[in-house]
């Protein structure tokens, strides 16, 4: 395979399928459901029906138990290089709504985890709660880990666990968490002893209506308001040890804390991807506007300095697309990635918020007032948490450092 | 499909070329930098690995390997010597102006005695920039009047890459004062013409190997069949070739960026300050993650456009695949201009003060970075090409042209 970026016919026709439909049915609701905070359940459900018609495993999310006619038949479905469309169909996506991919019913963050250190039964048990899109109401599942005082630094959670007879008694309040108000389970972050560090910490899987187990606040977002983020209270909340992730045996050594971290290496590039598409959409709106604005009465080179503008943004969203491409490329070809994934995360989060900040700017003074830009308004807001969730910049700088200098273990 | 691994063909000449600059061009940087040019035994084996000649198509006397190929060995070449790729001996720059201003038997017989014996010792040359901008009118100051069977030049031609190397000239001149910067014509002119005048060289703030200087044309006559006519639109034929030439000169900034990051990065993990190695410092390495970033962004965009190249030279050369072309090219330009100079001057800075003793290369290699963004198109007029592009201006070649016209804000 020589190095190429063209498309297949295939993945061609499947990316003109999501563009139109982020065109012609997502973007024209973004703004509705931006400000109704939340996207209705039946639109979900269709946009669910859809990427399951389209290969996407997202609802099984690698359901251990599949026997292998099943994974044969869904490598059928699926695209070959499925990080690579996944990457192309999540900026597509992202360009119609940013919201909308957190959205989506599905395990979503809480997936990796439990597919990569979860026992058959666990997986089985946890995945099964998607199967049925039809008759039941939507499922989510979401992850938790970030805590009032921990987030980035993943070694500081507080969350406690202790073991009390069959079943585990956990402590603490969890922030942040996608989903977390509406998922049917989170993967719940705790520790045994704050002082083990690494080796204290533990991963459950505690499941809506279990006793102790709330929602605090959901919160007020300056962005991606469509999307839920909640706080999760744990208060003497009992979970069954068959609910511990991977079982007693999983936490003699240290995987129990990189389970947290392997959650991110495939998902960067994905997020980063997103962050070029609303950055994109941010970019093609300037394009236009100063096209029509400027274009018609007067030479533009009257103007070069919009248009070099214009030009610095078009090539900082290239720039980070070839390192989501790279990255997303890197894990099809079973290349470890964490360096790149990083990379890409770490620059298309910049580079977007430039665009839409430079966008907003182009336009002028009118670019900042709802009524007459509205998206360009509402992308500002959405674009700034690329640089946050997920890793913020200084810590994919971290992740990335730390591969490229010797023997460098921690700052 | 899209994929980022070169071809088994690719990698064994990346190689070869890679041990080449790593084993001969490396550790000669101070002497051809005291010699100013590189050496002819060095020359010869830069001949003799094909290095000159392999983007241009086998049709005209080249290799046909391609841009993309092209890319890849300029990036290695520039690692080992950013000067090299300009002071090799070869067609150069001449070699695209040919290609894409000349029906296929003038560039054939144009390029005839770069592939014979002795072709190491063979410098092309286009002089397109002046001195001083023309206040009357855009355009050039030098001219090309009808006479007879043939054309006369005058005027004079400045920062011309090779000038006092050069055999063979591309010269752009007025040929229509009315039309602007879309009345120039391209002539081929010999050495040994007679009232061509090759003025003296310039000292240069970096790539010191590199010979930059003039030419005098005082009623210099060629014959009609000297003039390239660039095809049925020798405007667009002109940022054609400005594109192409200039997206080998970002190929070889990417290799003069990791040139100066990979020294740097050696440089952070052994020096040592307070106790431990200063890119155990946050600052120290987050600064190195940036460099990297850049490095192996502006690869991608290089890549991506000479990938397009490659499809269009490939195809029916369609007005679609060719402002595909230009915007990828210029993508590219700007990004890794700005980069090169980034990776250069965070080189020295990270060196402390001995970033600025010339026992290191770093200090060079910051000197070379300012200097190879001149040498091409500059990122500014890059910006102007993609920006125009982008909202769908006319591209006219005063976009890319170096003069204070492009700017028409002082006109």
């Amino acid at each position: 395979m020589p190095i190429e970026f063209s498309l297949t016919k295939k993945q061609l026709e499947m990316r003109e399928g999501i563009h139109g439909l982020a065109k012609n049915v997502i973007r024209p609701q973004s703004l509705a459901w931006d400000r109704a905070g939340g996207i209705p359940e039946e639109f979900l459900r269709n946009m669910a029906r859809l990427a399951t018609s389209m290969g996407s495993n997202a609802m099984r999310s690698g359901l251990g138990d599949e026997t292998d006619e099943v994974k044969k038949e869904a490598e059928k479905k699926r695209p070959s290089g499925s990080n690579l469309f996944g990457a192309i169909a999540s900026e597509e996506l992202a360009w119609g709504d940013g919201s909308l991919l957190l959205g989506l019913p599905g395990p979503g963050l809480g997936g990796p985890p439990v597919k990569g250190s979860g026992t058959e039964e666990q997986k089985k048990r946890f995945f099964g709660v998607f199967e049925d899109l039809e008759g039941a109401p939507l499922k989510w599942g979401a992850y938790g880990l970030t805590e009032p005082n921990a987030g980035s630094d993943v070694s500081g959670i507080r969350t406690s666990c202790r073991k009390d007879g069959r079943h585990w008694v956990l402590n603490g309040r969890k922030c942040y968490i996608t989903n977390g108000a509406r998922a049917s389970w989170t993967v719940i972050f705790a520790t045994i002893d704050p002082s083990l560090g690494r080796a204290g910490h533990r991963a459950f899987v505690v499941e809506k209506g279990m006793a102790g187990f709330s929602v605090g606040r959901i919160e007020e977002k300056m962005g991606l308001r469509a999307s839920e983020t909640a706080e999760l209270v744990l208060e003497d909340c009992r979970v069954p040890e068959e609910n511990l992730l991977g079982g007693e045996e999983k936490y003699v050594s240290k995987e129990g804390f990189m389970t947290a971290m392997k959650t991110f290496d495939n998902t960067r590039p994905l997020v980063a991807a997103m962050a070029c598409g609303i950055g994109r959409g941010a970019y093609e709106y300037a394009c236009d506007f100063a096209k029509h604005n400027y274009m018609l009465s007067r030479p533009v080179p009257r103007y070069s300095a919009i248009v070099e503008r214009l030009a610095k943004v078009g090539r900082s969203l290239e720039a980070a697309r070839s390192l989501v491409w790279r990255a997303a490329w890197m894990a099809d070809s079973g290349l470890s990635n964490a360096k790149e994934a990083s990379m890409s995360k770490a620059m298309a989060g910049q580079a977007a918020i430039k665009a839409c900040i430079e966008a907003i700017e182009i336009c002028g003074a009118e670019g900042s007032i709802a009524r007459d830009h509205q998206l360009l308004e509402k992308w500002f807001r959405d674009i700034k948490v690329y640089d946050i969730f997920e890793g913020t910049g200084a810590i994919q700088r971290i992740v990335i450092s730390k591969r490229l200098i010797s023997d460098l273990k921690s700052f | 499909m899209i994929s980022f691994e070169p071809t088994e063909d690719q990698k064994l000449m990346v190689e070869s070329v890679a041990t080449f600059a790593r084993n001969t061009l490396r550790p000669k940087i101070r002497e051809f930098e005291k010699e100013r040019g590189v050496s002819e035994a060095v020359r010869k084996t830069a001949h003799e690995l094909g290095l000159g000649l392999v983007a241009l198509p086998e049709a005209v006397g080249g290799a046909g390997l391609g841009m993309m190929t092209a890319a890849l060995l300029e990036e290695e070449v520039a690692w080992g010597e950013p000067s090299a790729g300009f002071a090799f001996g070869g067609p150069g720059a001449f070699g695209f102006a040919v290609l894409e201003l000349g029906t296929t038997e003038q560039a054939k017989a144009a390029l005839a005695p770069f592939t014979a014996a002795g072709g190491h010792s063979c410098f092309g040359a286009v002089a397109w920039g002046e001195a001083k901008a023309n206040k009357e009118r855009p355009g050039f100051n030098t001219t090309a009047t009808k006479s007879g069977a043939g054309w006369t030049l005058d005027g004079a031609k400045a920062y011309v890459v090779n000038a006092d190397r050069a055999d063979h000239f591309v010269v752009f001149a007025q040929v229509d004062a009315a039309d602007g910067w879309r009345g120039l014509g391209a002539f081929l002119v010999d050495k040994s013409a007679k009232g061509l005048k090759v003025l003296a060289r310039e000292t240069t703030l970096g790539l010191d190997a590199v010979s930059f200087g003039g030419i005098e044309l005082a009623g210099v006559v060629v014959p009609d069949s000297a003039r390239l006519l660039g095809g049925t639109d020798f405007n667009a034929a002109m940022v054609r070739f400005f594109a192409r030439n200039a997206l080998v000169v970002a190929a070889r900034g990417v290799g003069l960026s990791r040139a100066a990051f990979d020294v740097t990065r050696e440089y952070v993990d052994s020096r040592k300050a307070f106790g431990k190695p200063i890119g155990h410092f946050q600052s120290v390495a987050f600064t190195i993650a940036d460099r990297a970033m850049d490095v192996d962004a502006g690869r991608g965009l290089v890549w991506r456009a000479a990938s397009a190249w490659d499809t269009y030279d490939a195809g029916d050369r369609n007005a679609r695949d060719e402002k595909d072309c230009l915007l990828r090219s210029a993508h590219a330009i700007a990004f890794v201009h700005e980069a090169a100079m980034r990776c250069g001057d965070d080189g020295v800075q990270l060196h402390g003060g001995a970033g600025f003793m010339r026992d290191f290369p770093v200090e060079k290699l910051m000197r070379d970075a300012k200097q190879i963004g001149l040498c091409g198109m500059t990122a500014e007029h890059a910006d102007q090409l993609a920006g125009a592009v982008a909202i769908g201006a006319p591209i006219d070649p005063g976009l890319v042209l170096p003069t204070p016209e492009t700017q028409n804000a002082f006109v």
